[in-house]
């Protein structure tokens, strides 16, 4: 991902990008995919996450964020791009 | 179509914290929780009914090449617990599949199906080795592995 540092939202994204990949990496059973992680990295065919806890993965983004992911939100949070999109659009939100 | 499922619950206790608040209404209906609240067995009900969306989960997706992390879309209609051996359904978008699962002292494994009464399976359980594929050739009409299991079902 190219960083471009004069416009704020891009800054947030990986701002959030950087504290999703704290989040995951605690459940990831695939560190080389961990750390070559990228916006289409896949939660388990990737970092190969137990799909028992993706639903950590949600409770974690959920405190760190400070924000709800409804049921429909969820049900689509299997990657990297989706799990940004979703906590961008519930911090627009609040 | 068959799809299995395999809960190690060493591995589950080691990575799940389903006493997490919050956790447990993400994953099950109220009707499911009622069952988790009254038995004597939460943990094993907990993976029960898991073991039995996933399964469901997996014929669901091939089907209707369907991907999603919905736990509430794949709601345990009916279960039936008579000592090792649990038989239930599992409703995802109007369609039942049935099941049955083992409630092994080490691991939980069921197996579902879209038939009642279920067709002939042959179960196959047996120690994960992540290097060893040899299994495939066997031609498993589905596979599950978790913590130090592996588990093959085929359609006789």
């Amino acid at each position: 991902m190219i960083a471009i540092p004069f416009q704020n939202e891009n800054m947030d994204r990986s701002l959030i990008l950087s504290k999703l990949k704290v989040i995951v990496a605690n459940y990831s059973h695939d560190k080389d995919a961990l750390e070559y992680l990228t916006e289409s990295t896949d939660f388990i065919k990737d970092l190969k996450i137990n799909s028992a806890n993706l639903v950590d993965v949600v409770l974690d983004v959920e405190e760190e964020f400070d924000i709800e992911i409804d049921n429909l939100s969820m049900e689509r949070m299997l990657n990297v791009s989706a799990a940004l999109e979703i906590i961008t659009d519930k911090l627009k939100e609040k | 179509m068959i799809g299995n499922d395999i809960v190690d619950l060493r591995q589950a206790m080691l990575e799940s914290n389903w006493r997490r608040k919050g956790y447990l209404d993400k994953l099950f209906s109220r009707t499911e929780q009622l069952w988790i609240e009254g038995t004597s067995k939460p943990t094993q009900m907990i993976w029960l009914l898991w073991s039995m969306k996933e399964a469901a989960y997996k014929i669901h997706s091939r089907r209707k090449n369907w991907r999603a992390f919905a736990p509430l879309k794949l709601i345990c209609q009916t279960l039936e617990i008579k000592e090792e051996l649990a038989t239930g359904s599992i409703q995802c978008e109007n369609i039942t599949f049935f099941s049955q699962t083992i409630l092994a002292t080490d691991f939980i494994h069921t197996v579902v199906s879209e038939q009642y009464p279920m067709q002939a399976i042959k179960v196959n359980i047996s120690t994960y080795n992540p290097g060893d594929c040899s299994y495939r050739s066997t031609d498993p009409a589905t596979v599950s592995h978790h913590g130090r299991f592996l588990a093959l079902a085929y359609l006789k």
